[in-house]
């Protein structure tokens, strides 16, 4: 299935808006997925936003979903 | 109050007297006079906002003149606060500035932030912000929160309950500090003055509507902003149960949060059964195979220390990791192992007293 995916903060730099189209189903396997071909998110702490709702556990992802891929900003 | 100097909001249809008389009785504390402060500073007193705390421990610098826009070439080297208190007593004498010139740290925080409404956090380092969040949870104290970072901004208003009753707090978003390093600050990353000066603006705009009871302030959603672009995104946030709220003040003084800086966390047998029910979450038993009681396979995969750096060098895919023991000094050894192969990036926990004090808690597994 094909999702959006939009990024922020630093992860732009890396993980440009973009659709994709994955096989995964759920937003624990987007996350492994997601660490796989992008090593840096890896090592960051971000938050993911399933059609603008933030994800505190594993979601189901459907066909057209929109995923944010959100870090924290400190700066001030 | 001088009516005439508001008279330009009282004559606004859904603001009026009432929202001006609400403004001269509220005490907001403005924390870091810097990028995002000073923006906010300069609206709040216009508005009349009866009283305004103003902590910054910093002086002036030359690097600060790009988006710090109160101050001028003169103040180099002078307090921010009082600086910043001279500007804008000179713009509103009604409003009565309280100055913080110092650092604000776990010893003070829970006393300065006690004495007011509503607190903005402007601060530009994520240990400052962990801290004003969790001690505005402790004293149930309305947070605004603005954040930025390169050409975007980050706003979200905190602990205020919306129509259902459900409030939210920064660590419901991002429940651990990040490491050093993991994220960079603004004098790493850089940032365009007029960033948080739009960000700061936005949140002094939010900081009325909250006390004035107008509009819809941003409760329980992050606003993301990019200069760039002009988009705005709007996430809505939901409560988390991935870290324990602060319950006293000696938790705060302390920083008993659990913190993944601290390598790995002890933890008691409850938690660990809280995080057994996730997913993403792997227990792991330590003890050699001889070891008595045998534990339930399903629930807890048995890697013994013998065998542990080859099992260690494998790709663990799980994000929470949990060992436990006999007595919970094998697994304490095995967290620093893991801690030392996926640092921040998991978060690893050791069954502190291991099986033998929690014996009852494995016979309901």
């Amino acid at each position: 299935m094909e999702i959006e995916i939009i990024s922020f903060g630093k992860i732009s730099e890396f993980i440009s808006n973009q659709k994709i189209t994955i096989d995964c189903g759920t937003t624990d396997e987007l996350k492994t997925h997601l660490e796989n071909i992008f090593p840096q998110l890896a090592g960051m702490k971000y938050k993911l936003a399933l059609n603008k709702n933030l994800v505190q556990q594993n979601s189901e992802i459907k066909n057209s979903d929109s995923i944010a891929i959100m870090p924290p900003f400190s700066g001030g | 109050m001088n009516t005439e100097r508001y008279q330009r909001q009282i004559i606004l249809g859904g603001f009026g007297i009432e929202s001006q008389q609400r403004l001269t009785e509220a005490k907001v504390l403005v924390i870091g006079a810097g990028g995002l402060g000073c923006p906010a500073l300069q609206y709040l007193v216009a508005a009349g906002v009866g009283c305004i705390g103003i902590a910054d421990h910093d002086v002036v610098e030359l690097s600060n003149l790009q988006r710090q826009v109160l101050f001028g070439m003169d103040d180099i080297g002078l307090s921010k606060a009082e600086v910043a208190a001279k500007r804008l007593q000179q713009m509103n004498p009604e409003t009565e500035l309280i100055l913080h010139p110092i650092l604000v740290d776990r010893t003070n925080v829970a006393e300065i932030i006690s004495g007011y409404d509503l607190i903005f956090d402007g601060t530009d380092n994520f240990e400052s912000r962990y801290l004003i969040n969790d001690a505005c949870v402790l004293l149930k104290k309305p947070l605004v929160f603005a954040a930025v970072s390169g050409f975007e901004g980050q706003i979200a208003i905190f602990n205020v309950a919306n129509e259902l009753g459900i409030s939210t707090n920064y660590r419901d978003l991002f429940p651990f500090q990040p490491g050093a390093n993991e994220i960079p600050n603004c004098a790493e990353n850089g940032v365009l003055g007029v960033l948080p000066g739009i960000i700061g603006t936005m949140a002094a705009g939010e900081i009325i509507k909250l006390l004035t009871k107008i509009g819809k302030p941003l409760i329980n959603k992050l606003l993301h902003y990019n200069l760039l672009s002009q988009e705005q995104y709007e996430i809505n946030i939901s409560p988390s149960d991935e870290y324990q709220k602060v319950t006293t003040e000696a938790e705060l003084m302390n920083n008993n949060i659990e913190n993944p800086i601290q390598s790995y966390i002890e933890i008691d047998a409850e938690r660990m059964m809280e995080l057994s029910k996730k997913d993403s979450t792997l227990i792991i038993d330590v003890r050699e195979r001889h070891e008595f009681p045998r534990l339930n396979a399903n629930t807890f995969q048995q890697v013994p220390m013998s065998e542990f750096d080859r099992f260690a060098s494998s790709n663990i895919k799980a994000d929470h990791i949990v060992l436990l023991c006999q007595h919970g000094i094998r697994s304490v050894a095995a967290a620093e192992k893991l801690h030392q192969k996926y640092g921040d990036t998991k978060r690893i926990y050791s069954l502190k007293g291991g099986i033998t004090k929690w014996r009852n808690h494995f016979l309901t597994f």
